[in-house]
């Protein structure tokens, strides 16, 4: 995971509008397929604020598992005859809240944590790599359960949860990187005029790594809104009121027969935002990458 | 070797306590009394007494830990209030679905993604490799339990090809176990696969661009040929890691499958424990798990200093 560590130069801010234009033409299609994803979701998430076809949690009981296509209920209405639509437009608020969250802080302290183990001396980083590594080999769910047994379910437990385990991807991908830019000869140099080691690590180390960073980031963001909607349906994560996609699939399992139509709305939606921040990911990691965009820039 | 074994065996101890402390602190310090949060709020004093003695919360905070420690080595994991069960007696019970569906999705998304990555890699840059790709982008986006859905929709009610709940013990009846497990399992494998595939795509356009590679195909191997001949089997080495780490992600996945399939095995036995505020079980389930995950590991540390030997010697100049 270490190994795609991708160290760029800086590029000149000042470049003209064909060469912007040429720049822009020689980005990768999964960056703008992810960015659309992405600003469609976010979008919606928006909307949702100021707008949603029916209010939360309003009962048509008149219209219970109206099929898609009712006159007034576009994508129909679930068991209870709430409306579909409203229902994933909040799931995507409570989808992008604990995404956001989760990923912002297992960001922070996972780079943190992994830029402390590239810096710290030789004695401490192999057993301390070793146990990132461990911690990398646990699966997110069973923190989960651990978390959610004493705290009971809810929105803070699969946030907890999704941070606990973000944290040593987060710290694993930084190690590996930082350490090559601590080899490096400025590095060096800066030290021998006086710098101390955390001054290096925030003026040096960070800017150099920060485009993985980017990249880490739109990935975890993608596992986050898996996670979320994973521990959601069951029955771990959010509870009622609170709209969430997972859930939304857990209620439509015992309508497998009955309304087959209403799961496939909700997964739709996880898979599309996922993948959306899963091309932006991959988009940026190209478009980042000197040496790939130098070849595609040729 | 004696040394990487050493090592390893190291790391295994060293993280099972570091583990196993995180869980207990976890447990016993989050949110507030063990007691509270498995009897509620409204519990009559005699019972929150009653319990708080039985499972030692009198005790000082390191009694219980190193209590609770001795219990799971000696296979004592606990009694389910809920259920009046022994722990361990009813892991042991539900290990078959389990073990059948981590197992199968080993079987099924192993032997796939080499097929997949190494067809990517040997046509990495013609559309063929294009397809795989976008298998494998919609593969990691899309939830396991919705696949699982998907499939017992499919194949469970639409086509009644196959059952879409339940599990029969291999020893009863095999043939028809194995039918209860086909769509778990194949849930189960999608992600798994997708991930995988990528790895050994990455490792396998790694190889090809060796020194030994372009010597095979000198001697006139063709591409394809050389990269099945001698590709896969050093590729092999960096993905034996991956695949450990997936044990992981297979295990979580079984979780979720067990969920939706309803099949009786651990991880449908850790989410009621959950749901049922069973502090005690979850903490032992857990600590089970993360331990068998360890192990896993630790053996594939072990296998990967005899594959190659170069890992054995370079760790002790890098990490």
């Amino acid at each position: 995971m270490s190994d795609t560590s991708t160290i760029t130069a800086h590029t000149p801010e000042d470049v003209s509008v064909s060469r912007l234009r040429k720049r822009l033409r020689a980005l990768p299609i999964t960056l703008y397929l992810g960015g659309t994803l992405i600003s469609l979701f976010v979008f919606v998430v928006l909307v949702s604020f100021i707008w949603t076809p029916y209010p939360a949690n309003k009962l048509n009981l008149a219209n219970r598992m109206a099929p898609p296509g009712t006159p007034g209920f576009l994508l129909g209405t679930d068991r209870a005859g709430r409306d579909v639509i409203t229902e994933l437009m909040l799931g995507a608020r409570n989808s992008l809240y604990v995404s956001v969250v989760s990923t912002v802080v297992a960001m922070f302290v996972g780079t943190l944590i992994g830029l402390s183990i590239a810096g710290s001396n030789k004695m401490l980083q192999r057993p301390l790599t070793r146990l990132v590594d461990t911690g990398l080999a646990l699966p997110g769910i069973l923190t989960a359960m651990v978390i959610a047994a004493k705290l009971g379910a809810g929105n803070t437990t699969a946030t907890i949860a999704i941070i606990a385990w973000q944290i040593p991807v987060a710290a694993r991908v930084t190690i590996g990187p930082a350490r090559q830019i601590l080899a490096l000869d400025y590095v060096e140099a800066a030290y021998s005029y006086g710098r101390k080691k955390p001054y290096v690590i925030r003026h040096h180390v960070l800017p150099n790594i920060s485009p993985l960073l980017i990249v880490l980031g739109s990935v975890m963001f993608a596992a986050a809104i898996l996670i979320e909607a994973a521990l959601a349906f069951l029955g771990v994560g959010v509870q009622p009121p609170t709209s969430s996609w997972g859930r939304f699939l857990n209620e439509t399992q015992s309508l497998l027969e009955a309304a087959p139509y209403l799961m496939f709305f909700p997964g739709i939606a996880i898979v599309l935002t996922t993948l959306g921040f899963n091309l932006l990911g991959d988009g940026l990691r190209t478009a980042l990458d000197p040496q790939q965009s130098r070849s595609g820039l040729a | 070797m004696l040394k990487h074994i050493f090592r390893s065996f190291f790391t295994l101890i060293f993280a099972a306590l570091v583990g196993s402390v995180v869980v207990f602190v976890l447990l016993r310090q989050l949110g507030g009394d063990v007691v509270t949060a498995m009897l509620g709020k409204e519990a009559a004093p005699i019972d929150v007494s009653y319990l708080r003695e039985e499972l030692g919360l009198n005790q000082p905070l390191i009694v219980q830990y190193l209590n609770w420690l001795g219990d799971i080595a000696r296979g004592d994991l606990g009694t389910s209030y809920a259920m009046k069960l022994d722990v361990f007696t009813e892991m042991m019970r539900r290990l078959g679905p389990t073990a059948m569906l981590t197992i199968g999705g080993l079987i099924v998304s192993v032997p796939l993604s080499l097929i997949l990555g190494t067809y990517s890699a040997i046509n990495a840059k013609k559309i063929r490799s294009g397809f795989v790709d976008v298998f494998t982008t919609v593969g990691i986006a899309v939830p396991t339990f919705w696949v699982g859905l998907l499939f017992a929709l499919l194949f469970g009610v639409r086509l009644g090809w196959l059952p879409t709940g339940g599990y029969i013990p291999f020893t009863e009846d095999p043939l028809q176990s194995i039918r209860s497990v086909i769509l778990p399992v194949a849930a189960l494998s999608l992600g798994v696969t997708s991930v995988f595939t990528r790895y050994v795509r990455t490792a396998m356009l790694d190889v090809m661009n060796e020194d030994f590679m372009r010597s095979a195909m000198a001697r006139g191997r063709t591409r394809r040929g050389a990269a099945i001949i001698h590709g896969v089997r050093n590729a092999s080495i960096p993905l034996v890691t991956v695949a450990a780490l997936q044990f992981g992600q297979l295990i979580a996945g079984a979780v979720v499958v067990e969920n939706v399939f309803v099949l009786p095995g651990i991880g449908r036995l850790i989410v009621i424990s959950t749901l049922g505020r069973e502090v005690v079980v979850v903490q032992s389930l857990a600590m089970v798990l993360m331990l068998i995950i360890l192990i896993l590991n630790f053996l594939v540390d072990i296998a990967y200093g005899f594959l190659d030997p170069r890992i054995r010697d370079k760790e002790s100049v890098d990490v």
